[in-house]
This record gives structure tokens, sequence and C-alpha cells, in this order.
């Protein structure tokens, strides 16, 4: 008996021992942590999905970031705390001790710090301040495809979301899923094995692939920064695209916005012009019209026309750009020297009940489908609405609007064989498991094969008889139209104001490039044939040499 | 006989305590192997992506650029044959 009564003693006293020390840690002295996550439940975000160009070159990754929080109700001596953060990180005394409100629990005092500064912070062994584990966007090109990428913000949970271009539309896909973890842990943190333990792995985004070239895109905007300062021009945006298959290749519109600071700039910066403004197009617009008359078979391409004078429609006079008139010529020259009476009368021949149908057939007035957030679809009004003068004005572009990517998917129908193709910037999405491709989509017909050769050679023919001698690259043969466009201003049209543009393709006979250049109210020059032609050249000289195009 | 049992329960009983300490101590162990390595793991997943930025970083045109005056790269280094096919044609 003696020996179990010492045994119960010992059971006894062991037990004495470890409720006095439960209720010292407990109750005395609870034992405090910063690195303590007392929830159960914690959620795991995903990684964003990454964005790559054609070749695979990152365009848009992640990187690892902290998020410094503070428990204010843990801090022993506020002002030392908010001076030294201060001097690390320069966020202002002011704003840190707004931020670190003695009434509330748990406060973020401020994200997107890198390591070196997490480790500062962290050695300076403060009470009361944690971090989570974050991640950022990281742009490996800064903003060399700002409208074309977007940014990433916050939406009103303060979680990441992604506004304007691929990070808007495909931000579901790039988002992914979050995961869980639930596990019993410890005092210390550390999980308990016999407890709960429970793991819902998070799915990451999914990663795109565009059709976007990083190097294209660089000589594009480089081009057209230089473009904008040569010309004196308010704003300018350049679009090249591949005509077969309607993948865009480069997209820039100036000025944009840095996408790691898009805060800085306000909402009008974000817009893309290639995709959201509507402007009337000009002298470009006028291959569509004739391709029509010529599908038609109201004009042939050897036909004439009789340039004799200044045209009178509902009591408006429309005369040519230099209101100089050559008399009898081929409908070839009514491109070449961009004649307004010359369109008014293919108009004419076309029939405006035709007209009306090839604005549709081509796409006006509805949004082309592009994966970019953001496209506006212009306003073609309905046919008992237009008058007389509508018809005519319209067969120089004028009197309509239309966006810039709706007029290089119309331009493309006329040099690839009739097919209205689909604009897309994503050729493929991948998951861990999964690859899906996005193949080129055909809308619809516009024009048909013959109606294509011919209409090429018409433009071929423009930029070779063209008012301006060009400096083009010898050896090839190249398409295109100049446009230059006044603009409306409160219901009359600024004559001192245009817009300049040159729309163009090369290799004529097999299109490899079809280039769209838009300057709005250059200073230098109002002509579109000084000013949007002369950056095309300097464009196609070097997309000849980065795509290896043999001479003709 | 009865002794022997006695003496063969209190050892069985020994052993049971002295295996559930051990499986408890092991238990503690393995999750601060399991805390460990978690941490570990996420501590290298971050320098990964850090180094893979860098890598990207560098092998970007926006670097290239700003080293390109210092590595002399000039327009002159464009090609000229555009304008003088006679190079390519070799006439």
């Amino acid at each position: 008996m003696t020996k179990l009564k010492i045994l119960l003693t010992f059971f006894f006293l062991l037990q004495i021992v470890i409720i006095s020390r439960l209720f010292f840690l407990q109750v005395l002295k609870p034992f405090n942590s910063n690195s303590v996550n007392y929830l159960t439940t914690k959620k795991i975000y995903p990684e964003r999905g990454k964005i790559f160009d054609k070749n695979s070159q990152p365009l848009a990754l992640n990187k690892a970031t902290y998020l410094l929080y503070a428990e204010p109700k843990k801090i022993k001596d506020k002002p030392e705390l908010i001076e030294k953060i201060d001097s690390i990180l320069n966020v202002g005394i002011s704003t840190l001790e707004s931020r670190i409100d003695s009434n509330k629990k748990w406060v973020v005092i401020r994200d997107g710090l890198d390591k070196t500064q997490m480790k500062k912070i962290h050695d300076l062994n403060l009470e009361g301040l944690g971090f989570e584990d974050k991640f950022k966007r990281f742009y490996p090109e800064a903003s060399l495809s700002a409208h074309i990428l977007g940014f990433v913000g916050k939406n009103y949970d303060g979680e990441d979301r992604g506004y304007f271009g691929i990070e808007g539309l495909y931000d579901k896909d790039l988002s992914g899923f979050p995961g869980v973890i639930k596990s019993d842990k410890d005092i210390l943190g550390l999980p308990i094995i016999i407890g709960t333990q429970q793991r819902l792995d998070p799915e990451n985004g999914r990663d795109l692939y565009l059709t976007i070239d990083k190097s294209v895109q660089e000589i594009v905007k480089n081009k057209l920064k230089n473009g904008l300062e040569t010309y004196g021009a308010k704003e300018g945006c350049i679009i090249v695209a591949n005509p077969k298959t309607g993948e865009i290749t480069a997209l820039t519109c100036i000025p944009d916005f840095d996408v790691d600071k898009y805060y800085e700039f306000s909402e009008d910066y974000f817009k893309n012009s290639a995709i959201s403004n509507l402007y009337e197009p000009g002298s470009i617009f006028k291959p569509l019209v004739m391709a029509a008359a010529i599908e038609e078979k109201k004009i042939k391409p050897d036909d004439f026309y009789n340039e004799d004078g200044p045209v009178n429609i509902s009591g408006y006079t429309i005369r040519t750009w230099n209101n100089k008139y050559e008399g009898k010529i081929s409908i070839t020259r009514i491109l070449e020297k961009s004649s307004n009476v010359g369109m008014v009368y293919v108009g004419q021949k076309l029939g405006q009940k035709n007209l009306y149908k090839y604005l549709k057939t081509y796409g006006f007035g509805e949004n082309t489908g592009i994966d970019l957030q953001g496209e506006s679809s212009g306003y073609i009004k309905p046919e008992p609405n237009w008058y007389d003068i509508d018809y005519a004005t319209t067969t120089f572009g004028q009197g309509i609007a239309i966006t810039p990517i709706q007029m290089l998917m119309a331009f493309s129908s006329l040099v690839n064989g009739g097919h209205l193709m689909k604009p897309y910037i994503v050729s493929k999405i991948t998951s861990n498991d999964s690859e899906k491709k996005i193949a080129p989509k055909e809308q619809r017909k516009t024009i048909s094969l013959r109606t294509s050769e011919i209409i090429k050679k018409m433009l071929i023919s423009t930029v070779e008889n063209g008012e301006v001698n060009w400096a083009k690259p010898k050896g090839y043969q190249i398409g295109g139209k100049t446009g230059t466009a006044q603009i409306p201003i409160q219901g009359h049209y600024d004559t001192s104001k245009t817009i300049a543009s040159f729309i163009g393709f090369a290799p004529a006979k097999d299109p490899q490039f079809l280039v769209l250049v838009i300057l709005r109210e250059p200073k230098t020059s109002p002509w579109g044939s000084e000013t949007a032609a002369p950056l095309f050249f300097e464009i196609a000289k070097d997309l000849i040499v980065y795509y290896n195009i043999a001479p003709e | 006989m009865k002794i022997l049992f006695k003496y063969i329960f209190w050892i069985f009983l020994i052993l049971l305590l002295a295996v559930n300490l051990g499986l408890f101590v092991n238990g503690m162990n393995l999750s601060n192997q399991i805390y460990r390595f978690e941490k570990e793991s996420e501590r290298l997943h971050r320098e990964n992506l850090s180094l893979e930025n860098k890598a990207y970083e560098i092998d970007s045109l926006k670097y290239a650029s700003s080293i390109a005056p210092s590595l002399n790269f000039t327009n002159s280094a464009q090609p000229v044959y555009l304008e003088n096919l006679k190079y390519a044609l070799k006439r």
C-alpha cells in the first residue's frame, strides 16, 4: 500500500504542477507573440496568372511583397513606433498617426513592401506590428503595353481586381480561386498533428499568351513617341495587325499611363483610344466605299469620271481637298488624288441602300469583339434618319463616327480576300492541367477575292502615284491610303484641327502586316500625307527588317 | 503465478506510458518540422519569384534600352540595305 500511496502522491503533485503552470500561462501572464495565428481557418491566396507575349516573353508577372499591419491595442509606445517606421517607409508621421487608430484591433499600415523594407522593420523588434505575405503585379517592360494590359487595382473588399485591357476582361481567368487551410495550432503557432488538419490547395490563375509581339510593340511605341514630338500632335494611336488572321501584333496609344502607379493618373488616361474613342476617319474610308461599288458591279476599275468642279448636295458644296479638278480621271485616280467629288460620284453609283448595307457588312455600329475591356461600338443612325448629304459625306469618311479598331478590321477585309476577321489579342490560355488555344475567327465575307485583288492594286497605285513622294522602302510594293479628317466641334468642323491618318499594308501581294497610324491635331501640317504617312513608312521599314521580308 | 501476472501487468502499463509519451514527443517534433518546412518552402518560393523576376528584368527591352547608350548602340547600327539594295542583291 505504501508504494501505491507514493505513486498516487507523485501523480497528484505532477497534476498540481501542470495546473499551476497552465494558470500562470493563461491567466497571470498570457503568452504574447506577433507570429501567433490564433485562427484555425486561414485563406490561401492564389497567385495571379501571368501574361506573356507571342514569343513567351513575360509582360506581367507577380512579385512577392509584404503587407505591414499593426495591432494598435498591443502597441506600447506609439510615438516611438511611428517615428521608427516613418524613417524607413517615409509615409509621413501624420498619415501613420491617423492610420494607427487605438480604437481598432487591426489596421493596415502599408501594402507592397519589398523584402529589404520588411527586414528593416522586422529588425526593429517593435511590438504590435506584423507582416502578411502577399503578391503584387510586376511588369518587366513597364508601360510598354499599358493600354493592352490594363492594371490591377482593388475592389470594394480590398481584394485584387483587374481593370481595363487584358487584366480587366480576363480578370476571372487570371484571379484563380483561393484555398483554405484548417489547422489546429498551439500557442506557438505550431500545428497539432493529432488535431484537425485540412487543406484545400488554391487554384492559381491561368496564364495568358498574347498575339502581341514585344519587339513590334517597342518599335511602334518608340516611333509614335518620336512622331508626336516631330509633328507636334496632341495624341496618337498605332495598331499593327495580321490582316489574314485578325491577330493584333501591336497596339499603342499615347498619352498612356504608368501601370505600376496607375493611381496617380486620372481615368481619362486608362481609356484605350484605339477601341473606345470615336472619330471621323476621313479619306482612309474611301477604299471601303470603292470596293463596295466594284463588288456590286456599279463601277469597273477601267471606268472614268469627269471631275469638272465642286458638287452640290442638298445645298452643301463638296470640293476636293485642294479645290483642283483634273477633268476626265480614272476610278483609280479618284483614290490616288483622294477626290471627294469623285467619291460622291462612286457613292451615287453604289446607291444609298447599298452604301448603308455595306456599312453594316464592314462591321460599323457593332463591337468588333476584341478581347480588351472598354470597347465602344460607335453608332450608325437608323436608315430612315439619313439625308442625302449624310450619304455623300460618308463616301469620304466624314459624318460617320467609328473606332480605329473597326476601321482596321474593315480595311483588313479589303486586302485579305474579303474576310472580316474578329480581332483578338489572347491566343492561348493555360493552366496546370489544360491549355486552350484561340483560333482566328471570320465574322463574315465582305467582298469577293476578285474585288480584293482589284482594290489592292488600286491602293498600291495610290501609294506610288500619291500627291507626296514618300520615303518608301525600295524593292517593296506597299499599298495604303492617307486620311485627313476635320474634327467636328459643336455642330461644325474646325478647319484648323484635323485627325491625320494613314493605313497601309506590305508586302502588297501577300500582306504580312497592316498598320493604322492616327495622329490627332498635328501642328507641323494638318495633312495625313505629311505626318501619318511618313510615320507609317518608318514603321514599315523596321517591320520589313524584323519579319525578314525579302524584296519583291 | 499471481505475482508474475502482477509484474507483467505493471511492466505493460509502464511500457504503454512510455510509448504514449514517446508518440506525443514525436508528434510535437513532427509539427515543428512541418512548420519549419512550410515556412522554408514559402521562403524558397518567394525567393524563386524574386530571382525569376530579376532574370526577366535583365532580359527585358526596357533594361536593354537603358544600357544601350553605355554599350554604344547607335542609329548607325540600323541596316541600310533597304535604301541600297546592291548589298542585298550583290550588285
